[in-house]
């Protein structure tokens, strides 16, 4: 049974690909999101959203 | 771009496009929901079509799906992106003109789509039934749309591009990748076309499509939208921006790859099956990583739900996501998907995503912009609080009723009696058991309406009270990021925008490429002595109504290889008997039973009496009347020229049948209608519509040379 589900499993070598590849893609990120001296950057640029001066405004 | 960072400069943002988005997005809701809402009744109650042919079950829920979609959700990132844009590159929108012609043609796209699926005119491609000149049109307006987007990042005041602008990036990319691979098609008239694709191609290529429309239509731009708009709201800066790098990444690179998890257990080869299993299972991380982020971000803040009550409406969206993408890689393993697939499970899945999700983070992004854009404030608190409440039981109606649906017609379908039998062998008595369950879904989808209707109210007295002047303000900016660069490093670095959106184009392309391209040389995985015999012009005429009828929205033709599945329809489906199907008809949704081995099973009056009226043949039957198939006249001589359109894209006929394809059709259709009229059926049907299809339906599953 486990053979006949198997001989179904053709081209694993491209399962394969998928998976390496997206797994040194995901250590890519994760180290290049760490990198050294990035923190005042990060902090500029997450309160971009908050720096446009768009106000509420009141009924009148 | 020589200006200096200390220039204080006044401009203007364009508001008045985001208004146009914005009051399109409210009245296209109403239109995608009213659809939903006779849908869900039709199937409750099949007389609901009105025994009218353009709202018929089949018809319109191609017309919900794209106006939910393309309409609503459409509108609604329009309009965010162009909001918020502006705002987070400290400029205008590059063009005025472009703007309005992304409107106005987007505008246009939905108005012929309203008008040609109910007339029937549809690839019978889910969410991509549009026929070719739409297909045209809306790659001329998407382009219009990256033009104008990417001009403006070009000529931003910001250098430093924010988090929520990577997600409009990668949108309008992969969109337009998505949108263009997907519709290659040969036309054979003004509405009308086939797919280069065939058999598990065109599966394989939809469900790319099919999966990435959900993932880069309604996820990545809706991302973008909860990283500008809930930090807005909540008046703090978003929980992690590290964490959002790398959702964006992983998501963005991992989404692409799971379209296969719709095929699951079908004659796709299988290593695609598990590629898409397993990407889809990693994308639990991702998307949970975001969904944390967008909650975490109201840390500190939960205090304004009482006196900010829209953000309600953002949070409740931000979970149905998590809810949503928990439950999305669930159903794609595959043991699970052998259960929950073609049940009304999917049903509930996709509407607590785009009800949930996409629903509420519009209203809350709307709730958020007109009082600003109109500069006043919300007419009433107390009916946005009461629309919350109302829309959210109804998703939660809506959801539970469909999953218990699901599961309760899933575990029918699998039922087998200890002598090896099937527990309900009649198709019926699964449907039956689930109509009280869909008038529940009715009810979930009237009180989200009901909610909705107290937004329009809410909406339009708040425009209505907005102050008569409405001159623009000018905005004071200065250009901000441009100096560290020169000082660090070179001028190519002004590029990054280009830079950034090829790596967003890499990271879609690796998994578009590795899964698709192995499928393009098909006959790889065909063995020669299971080749099928092409369909007869009539069968090609008789699929071109199964297709116009949108009968694949509820019958699929794909048998899986699962012990109850074979016990109920015949042997599983083979990559051979839709070789030279364009497109493919396996379709999602088993509302009914699976076709795939239809022919010959009952006699041609079976048929002819089942389309004029379902229960006399089979009791309590849900399926609409089809009066009008005995009424309408085939067209006999364009199928010379479907034929040749379908010899170009390589189905063998010989030339002989295609010069003579009328011929050939009116002969078979004289034999079915001499075998009809034999039997008791009304004379004078040869020419009719009804015909074609009978001629269509005998024909499946009997294609193989195989014994």
């Amino acid at each position: 049974m486990k053979q006949e589900g198997l001989s179904f499993f053709t081209d694993t070598y491209l399962t394969i690909l998928g998976l390496v590849i997206f797994f040194l893609f995901f250590i890519g990120v994760v180290v290049w999101v760490n990198r050294k001296n990035v923190r005042d950057y990060y902090n500029s640029m997450q309160s971009m959203p908050l720096n446009d001066g768009e106000l509420s405004y009141e009924r009148k | 771009m020589n200006t200096p960072s200390n220039l204080i400069e006044k401009i203007f943002y364009d508001d008045d496009i985001v208004k146009k988005f914005t009051l399109a997005t409210m009245i296209w809701a109403l239109a995608a929901f009213l659809f939903g809402l006779i849908a869900a009744l039709q199937l409750a109650y099949w007389p609901m079509n009105g025994n009218l042919e353009w709202i018929t079950f089949g018809r319109l829920r191609p017309l919900h799906t794209n106006a939910a979609i393309f309409a609503f959700g459409g509108n609604a990132i329009f309009a965010g992106i162009y909001h918020s844009s502006q705002r987070l590159l400290k400029t205008r929108l590059f063009s005025d003109v472009l703007s309005k012609i992304h409107f106005w043609g987007w505008q246009l796209i939905i108005v012929a789509a309203a008008i040609t699926l109910p007339l029937g005119y549809s690839h019978g491609k889910e969410y991509a039934e549009l026929e070719w000149p739409i297909d045209i049109a809306i790659a001329a307006i998407w382009v219009v749309f990256a033009v104008n987007f990417f001009m403006t990042i070009r000529q931003r005041r910001e250098k430093h591009l924010y988090v929520a602008l990577w997600f409009y990036i990668a949108t309008i990319i992969t969109v337009a990748v998505l949108h263009i691979v997907n519709s290659i098609e040969i036309p054979v008239s003004f509405m009308k076309s086939y797919p280069i694709y065939a058999g598990i191609q065109d599966a394989l290529v939809q469900w790319w499509y099919g999966h990435n429309a959900v993932a880069f239509f309604l996820t990545t731009p809706f991302l973008g939208l909860m990283y500008y708009y809930v930090p807005k709201a909540a008046n703090r800066p978003v929980y992690s921006y590290r964490l959002s790098i790398v959702h964006f990444w992983s998501l963005v690179f991992l989404y692409i790859w799971a379209g296969p998890h719709h095929l699951l257990y079908t004659s796709l080869p299988e290593w695609a099956q598990t590629l898409g299993m397993i990407f889809s299972l990693m994308l639990w991380a991702p998307s949970w990583g975001g969904m944390i982020n967008g909650l975490l971000t109201l840390k500190g803040s939960w205090h304004l739900l009482r006196t900010e009550p829209l953000i309600k409406f953002f949070v409740a969206g931000v979970t149905f996501y998590g809810m949503a993408t928990f439950e999305g890689p669930l159903l794609s393993i595959k043991s699970v998907s052998a259960l929950g697939h073609y049940t009304d499970w999917i049903i509930g899945h996709v509407h607590s995503g785009a009800l949930g999700w996409n629903g509420f983070m519009t209203f809350g992004m709307i709730y958020y912009l007109v009082p600003r854009l109109w500069r006043t404030e919300l007419y009433s608190k107390k009916l946005l609080e009461n629309h919350f409440w109302i829309g959210l039981t109804g998703i939660l109606f809506y959801y539970i009723s469909m999953v218990t649906a699901g599961l309760t017609q899933g575990m029918m379908w699998r039922a087998i009696n200890k002598d090896g039998t099937l527990t309900y062998p009649d198709f019926i008595e699964t449907v039956v058991r689930i109509v009280p369950l869909y008038w529940i879904r009715a009810l979930g989808g009237a009180l989200f309406l009901v909610g909705f209707s107290m937004m329009c109210y809410n909406i339009y007295k708040t425009i209505q009270l907005a102050p008569a002047d409405q001159k623009p303000e000018a905005q004071v900016v200065t250009r901000s990021g441009f100096d560290e660069i020169s000082k660090s490093s070179h001028r190519n670095l002004e590029g990054m925008g280009l830079a950034f959106s090829i790596l967003a184009f890499l990271a879609i392309a690796v998994g578009s490429i590795v899964e698709i391209y192995p499928t393009l040389s098909i006959h790889k995985y065909i063995s020669a002595d299971k080749i099928q015999e092409p369909y007869t012009p009539l069968e090609i005429a008789g699929r071109d109504i199964y297709i116009k009828e949108g009968c694949y929205v509820c019958h699929s033709q794909q048998i899986r290889p699962i012990v109850s599945e074979v016990l109920r329809y015949g042997k599983a489906s083979t990559i051979e008997e839709s070789m030279y199907d364009h497109p493919f008809q396996w379709g999602s949704k088993r509302t009914g039973p699976d076709l795939s081995r239809e022919g010959k099973k009952y006699p041609n009056l079976w048929h002819y009496t089942h389309m004029m009226d379902p229960r006399s043949v089979t009791q309590k039957s849900i399926m609409p009347n089809y009066p009008w198939l005995a009424e309408k006249d085939t067209d006999f001589l364009i199928l010379r020229k479907k034929l040749s359109v379908m010899k170009t894209v390589g189905v063998p006929y010989e030339n002989e049948l295609v010069a003579n394809a009328d011929i050939h059709a009116q002969k078979q259709a004289l034999e079915i209608t001499a075998d009809l009229e034999k039997n008791g059926a009304p004379k004078g049907l040869e020419k009719k519509e009804i015909i074609a299809l009978i001629a269509y339906l005998q024909a499946l599953g009997q294609k193989g040379k195989m014994p």
